[in-house]
C-alpha cells in the first residue's frame, strides 16, 4: 500500500493506493493518526488508487472518522472505485461518511 | 475444539448460492483448507453438500436437480383455502403455499439420512425461530431437518419443527450469518453473500411481496454485515459475485454461469487470502 499526503489550505488529502487490508491497515492508521495529532482534522481519503478494502481497512476509516469528528473535523472519501465502493455500500459506510467523485470535490466540500 | 483459522460463510440467495461451488473449487485448487462452513437458506444446501466432501462438479449436479420448479414450485391448494377462509378451514402455525413433499423428497434424495456427524468439514446452518425471531444455529442431527428449516421461506414453505422450536428461513434473522463464524472464533472469514433481486415490474401481489422482502432483506444484510465486520477481531473478506445477467430464484440453467462468477470473484481474493493465512497470528 502506498500513502501520500497533500495539503490544500486547511484540508489534508491522504491518497491511498493498493490494498487496504489486515496486513496494511496499521500503516494507514499511523498515517491518519499522525495527521490528527498534528491538528489536521479536515481529512480526505483519496481512494482512486485503492484496489481493495476489507473489514480491517474499514475499521481504520471508522476509527479515524470518529476521532476526527470528536475533534471538530471530518474524514471524507473521494474517488472510490466500483469494487471498493461496493464494500463501502455493503458495510453501510456510504451512509455515515460523505463520499465524493474525486479529491477536488471532497476538498471543496469543506468550504461549502 | 480449537478456534477455526478459516471459515467460509455462504448467505441466502437460492440458485445464486451455487457461486459457493466456484469459491470452493478455487480454495481446493489452491489447497487452502477450510475449518468451518456456515450456511443460510440456499447457502446451507451448498455448504452441506460441500461439507460432506462432495467435489464441486458433483455439487453442481445436485444443485441442478434440487433448485427446480418441480421440487419447489408445486402449490398446496389447501393452504390457499386456509388463507382465504381461516375460520372455515382453520389456519395452522405450520402454513405455506407450497407443497412440502417434493422439496423434502429432493432434500432426502440429495442428503438421505446423513447427519452433521458425517460431514468432513465442520458445518453450521442457520434458521430463525418463528415464535420469537431469534437466530438458531443448527449443528447436530439430520441434515435434511436442518436444511428444510433453513430454507423455509415464509409464505412459500411451512415452518419446520426441530426439537421444541418451530423454525423458518435463516435469512429472516441474518441473510449472511457472519456472526456465527465470529462467535466460533474464526480468524479469517470469507463471506459470500447475495443481494435479493428487485422486481423489474410490480405486476402481481406475489411480486409486490417479493419486492418488500428484498428491500428488508438487503437492508438487514448490510446492517448485519457492517456490524460484524466492525466487531470481528480478525478479517472478514466479502465475496459478492457480480451477476450481469439476471438470475431467477429457480434458474437452474444459469447454474454454470453462477458457478463461473463465483469462481471469478473468489480468484480475485486468492493472493490476499494466501498472504493473510501465511501471516503469523
Amino acid at each position: 500500500m502506498q500513502i501520500s499526503v497533500a495539503q490544500h489550505e486547511t484540508v489534508f488529502v491522504v491518497a491511498v493506493a493498493g490494498s487496504l487490508d489486515a496486513l496494511t491497515a496499521d500503516t494507514l492508521t499511523s498515517a491518519l493518526q499522525s495527521e490528527l495529532q498534528q491538528g489536521h482534522t479536515q481529512l480526505v481519503a483519496a481512494l482512486e488508487g485503492l484496489d481493495y478494502t476489507s473489514s480491517a481497512g474499514l475499521r481504520v476509516l471508522l476509527a479515524t472518522v470518529k476521532e476526527a469528528r470528536r475533534l471538530g473535523g471530518d474524514l471524507r472519501l473521494a474517488g472510490a472505485q466500483e469494487r471498493v465502493r461496493r464494500v463501502l455500500d455493503l458495510s453501510g459506510f456510504t451512509s455515515i461518511l460523505k463520499c465524493y467523485a474525486d479529491a477536488p470535490a471532497a476538498v471543496a466540500s469543506y468550504a461549502a | 475444539m480449537s478456534a477455526p483459522r478459516l471459515a467460509v460463510v455462504v448467505g441466502s440467495g437460492s440458485v445464486k448460492c451455487a457461486a459457493a461451488i466456484g469459491l470452493w473449487r478455487v480454495l481446493r485448487r489452491e489447497r487452502i483448507d477450510v475449518d468451518l462452513l456456515v450456511g443460510c437458506s440456499g447457502g446451507a444446501i451448498f455448504a452441506a453438500a460441500l461439507a460432506l466432501g462432495h467435489d464441486a462438479d458433483t455439487v453442481e449436479g445436485m444443485a441442478a436437480r434440487f433448485f427446480t420448479r418441480e421440487a419447489t414450485g408445486r402449490r398446496d391448494r389447501r393452504a390457499l383455502w386456509r388463507a382465504a377462509l381461516p375460520r372455515l378451514f382453520g389456519f395452522p402455525e405450520r402454513w405455506g403455499l407450497r407443497d412440502d413433499r417434493p422439496v423434502l423428497a429432493a432434500l432426502r434424495g440429495a442428503f438421505g439420512d446423513r447427519t452433521f456427524a458425517d460431514t468432513t468439514t465442520r458445518a453450521l446452518f442457520t434458521a430463525t425461530d418463528f415464535r420469537n425471531g431469534e437466530q438458531v444455529v443448527l449443528s447436530e442431527g439430520a441434515l435434511v431437518d436442518a436444511l428444510r428449516a433453513s430454507i423455509a421461506i415464509p409464505f412459500a414453505f411451512a415452518p419446520w419443527p426441530v426439537g421444541d422450536r418451530l423454525l423458518v428461513d435463516g435469512f429472516l434473522s441474518d441473510p449472511l450469518p457472519v456472526g456465527v463464524a465470529v462467535r466460533e472464533g474464526a480468524h479469517v472469514i470469507v463471506a459470500m453473500g447475495f443481494e435479493s433481486p428487485y422486481q423489474s415490474r410490480l405486476s402481481s401481489a406475489s411480486r409486490y411481496a417479493f419486492q418488500v422482502s428484498s428491500i428488508m432483506t438487503n437492508n438487514l444484510l448490510r446492517a448485519s454485515f457492517a456490524f460484524h465486520g466492525m466487531a470481528h477481531h480478525g478479517e472478514v473478506i466479502p465475496i459478492i459475485p457480480r451477476f450481469e445477467r439476471r438470475v431467477g430464484l429457480f434458474d437452474t440453467k444459469m447454474i454454470p454461469y453462477v458457478v463461473e462468477e463465483g469462481e471469478r470473484a473468489a480468484e480475485e481474493q486468492v493472493p490476499y487470502l494466501r498472504r493473510l493465512l501465511a501471516a503469523p497470528g
